[in-house]
């Protein structure tokens, strides 16, 4: 025994030396970091597996408040109108403009079942109840009636010469839906300034009657090119 | 006591066990033989490791295509401490292969591989290729996606071999494809073929060790003189050295401790090695990546330009396996000092260099697109501030053409292409337009893909992509919509 072995054993109690053999055989083997959880993918429906799905597929472009480019799922505003049925049928068959169908069969990545649980689980998530004031599904209005209310309100920051750019620019228009600017029309997006369609806006202190929204929306989309006016 | 005595007597002089270990441990070894001798000794402790650990996996896998990653599933899960076991094969696997590299490093760097050793660099030489066959056959053992896609690589490399490349792919795959028997072979490989050459190797490296004693230190000007080597080491020896235990064999044992108590930890914090994904050659979705140990040939493949591909693969791995074994033949004399053979020490840097930077290039492994960034990552805040609707749509469209798959906004996103924050500071939108349009610069051309809307929308969002943007001032009949015809169909 040499002094440098002698050394070292002294050091290293007996008790240090037990404990570190216990860690090793097993009986506190299953609470290291470094063990395999035991539980599989989280349950369909689970809101886990809700978030899971979202911040994988959705969340791309359908992100929080202040981010992400089309409209977002993570606030509460898109929620007050959109109706389950509705949520599903735009998931399952898209939504024109750039919105791809999500069903297995129209080429997406799910099933119709996940589909309805990915709708229920984001409304638990983000959602509530439905306001159920106004249709998510667009309706033509009077579209002429609905270029007064745009010059009165909406035409302040979206018009021609609007700060917050034009909506009647020809490749926007082309770009999106009836559908879709219905739908921007009533979320707002109010942490980049914009109002949704029943808070206060210039012109229109308790904001717009469902009628006004669908007349200006019918109005936005007769100035598309192409001679497309208003009805889907 | 006396009966013990007795019953051990009776086994020396039967066996002669004790008379052949003796001198094993008693052999006289340099004095100067320090801190520097303890890295064979570790190898050696993590191949020891690995035969018991892998025994131990060995009563409880199912070397079968249908079974195999079902069983690792029972390993981890079921079993007791089963994924301990599987924990301390992987990591020791990889300490074995970094602890044979330092060996070699110090046997490389003190010229220990001189007159009369080369052929313990020889066997070394051999040992390291069978640790990395090991390596990568006990990788195929996990049969889940990476198992599956390194096997692929691996069986598409050796189909370039010129004339019999489809026959040796055929022997190892055991067919053409991937398929059940695949498995069984590398099992066979794994846990039979490489396991026998290793321990023979090791036999034969401890054997020569015995046969030419422990290099001494290096010093400056003390060259190695074949002709008088040997009578010169043994003199000194006799008349200097000190026994092997416990003199040197204390340091080997406290080196292995320390190494063995870092493997648990190791194990026990970081866990086993997948497995990953089933092994399903539909799944695309996946970024299948090689074991440390060859995630720097990963990193050079890579990189590489496509035209060079067959012959740096096949002829470089040639070239670098005989200029290893021919080391100890291109100076098997003269000075053992680093400070001496400048070249041997910058030969050395560079591998150790390129091997180190060409690992990090595989980790990060920069040239594959984020497979759902179009879908998973948002436009960041900064990048929808303050945007028009026009400007807002073309971040959409930005989404929709998965461009963020290679280009990163915000710090997220593909490395394949430069990130975009600041693009309109170095592209006009003209430039914008025509780089989308026609790609180039190893980016592919989108002019067929987008309609012009949608070129008009990403054009005018990526030429907001200052460091601070502000929306422009708004100038009076500046904005008017531009007459525009009308043959595309709007949507619906």
């Amino acid at each position: 025994m040499t002094p440098l072995f002698s050394a070292l054993s002294s050091v290293i109690a007996r008790r240090w030396l037990a404990s570190v053999a216990l860690l090793v055989s097993g009986v506190a083997c299953d609470r290291l970091p470094g063990a395999p959880s035991s539980s599989s993918a989280p349950p369909r429906g689970s809101p886990q597996w809700t978030l899971a799905t979202f911040d994988t597929h959705c969340r791309g472009c359908h992100s929080m408040a202040d981010e992400g480019a089309s409209i977002p799922l993570m606030d509460r505003s898109y929620w007050t109108f959109a109706s389950d049925a509705h949520v599903i049928d735009a998931t399952t068959n898209g939504q024109g403009g750039l919105m791809p169908a999500f069903l297995d069969e129209n080429g997406g990545p799910f099933t119709a079942d996940e589909i309805a649980a990915l709708a229920r689980g984001m409304r638990t998530q983000w959602g509530g109840s439905v306001a159920g004031s106004i249709a998510a599904t667009y309706t033509a209005g009077n579209a002429v009636a609905g270029g007064l209310v745009f010059a009165q309100s909406c035409g302040s920051c979206h018009g021609p010469t609007g700060t917050a750019g034009s909506l009647l620019d020809p490749s926007y228009l082309r770009l999106v839906s009836d559908q879709g600017l219905w739908a921007s029309t009533l979320a707002g997006r109010k942490a980049l300034g914009m109002p949704a369609w029943n808070e206060p806006m210039p012109g229109r202190p308790s904001g717009l009657t469902p009628g006004e929204a669908a007349d200006v929306v019918s109005w936005i989309a007769s100035q598309r090119p192409g001679g497309r006016g208003g009805a889907p | 006591m006396r009966f013990l005595a007795g019953a051990l007597a009776w086994l020396e002089s039967r066996s002669g066990l004790g008379a052949f270990i003796k001198p094993l441990m008693s052999h006289h070894v340099p004095r100067s033989a320090t801190w520097w001798y303890v890295f064979g000794s570790a190898t050696l402790m993590f191949f020891v490791i690995q035969v018991v650990t892998g025994v131990c996996l060995g009563t409880m896998y199912a070397p079968s295509a249908a079974e195999a990653w079902q069983s690792l599933r029972y390993i981890d899960k079921e079993v007791p401490a089963g994924w301990m076991i599987r924990a301390l094969h992987g990591w020791s696997s990889n300490a074995m292969v970094v602890m044979m590299a330092i060996h070699m490093l110090q046997v490389f760097l003190h010229a220990s591989y001189k007159y009369p050793r080369e052929l313990n660099w020889i066997t070394g030489v051999c040992l390291l290729l069978v640790v990395l066959a090991l390596a990568f056959t006990g990788q195929v053992m996990r049969w889940d996606q990476d198992a599956y896609w390194g096997l692929g690589i691996g069986a598409s490399i050796t189909d370039r071999i010129p004339v019999f490349g489809s026959q040796i792919r055929d022997l190892l795959l055991g067919g053409p494809i991937i398929g059940g028997e695949t498995l069984n072979r590398f099992y066979a490989l794994h846990v039979f073929i490489l396991p026998g050459a290793a321990i023979a190797l090791v036999g034969l490296h401890m054997a020569l060790i015995m046969r030419h004693g422990i290099s001494e230190m290096p010093r400056p000007g003390a060259p190695v003189r074949p002709a008088s080597y040997k009578k010169e080491y043994e003199e000194r020896m006799a008349r200097d050295g000190v026994p092997f235990h416990p003199d040197a064999s204390q340091r080997d044992m406290i080196f292995c401790g320390v190494c063995l108590i870092a493997l648990v930890v190791v194990a026990a914090i970081y866990g086993p090695f997948g497995p990953g994904g089933e092994p399903d050659p539909t799944l695309i979705d996946t970024n299948p990546r090689p074991d440390y140990p060859f995630m720097w040939l990963f990193g050079a493949v890579s990189l590489l330009p496509p035209a060079s591909e067959t012959f740096v693969m096949l002829v470089t791995p040639g070239v670098i396996v005989l200029a290893l074994f021919l080391v100890p033949f291109l100076g098997n004399a003269g000075e053992r000092a680093p400070s001496r053979r400048p070249v041997m020490v910058l030969a050395a840097a560079f591998a150790v260099i390129a091997i180190a930077s060409l690992t990090w290039e595989g980790l990060a492994s920069r040239w594959s697109p984020v497979m759902n960034g179009w879908s998973a990552l948002p436009t960041p805040a900064q990048f929808v501030r303050g945007r028009t609707p026009l400007e807002m749509q073309g971040a959409v469209v930005f989404q929709f053409a998965q461009c963020r798959n290679c280009h990163a906004l915000g710090g997220s996103g593909g490395q394949r292409g430069p990130a975009l924050d600041d693009v309109a500071t170095r592209f006009t939108p003209e430039q914008l337009t025509r780089q989308v349009q026609q790609g180039g610069g190893n980016m592919p051309a989108y002019g067929k893909n987008l309609s012009r809307a949608q070129m008009d929308a990403i054009v005018g969002f990526l030429s907001t992509l200052t460091p601070s943007y502000e929306t422009p001032a708004a100038i009076p009949g500046a904005m008017l919509p531009l007459p525009i015809s009308s043959a595309e169909p709007a949507p619906r």
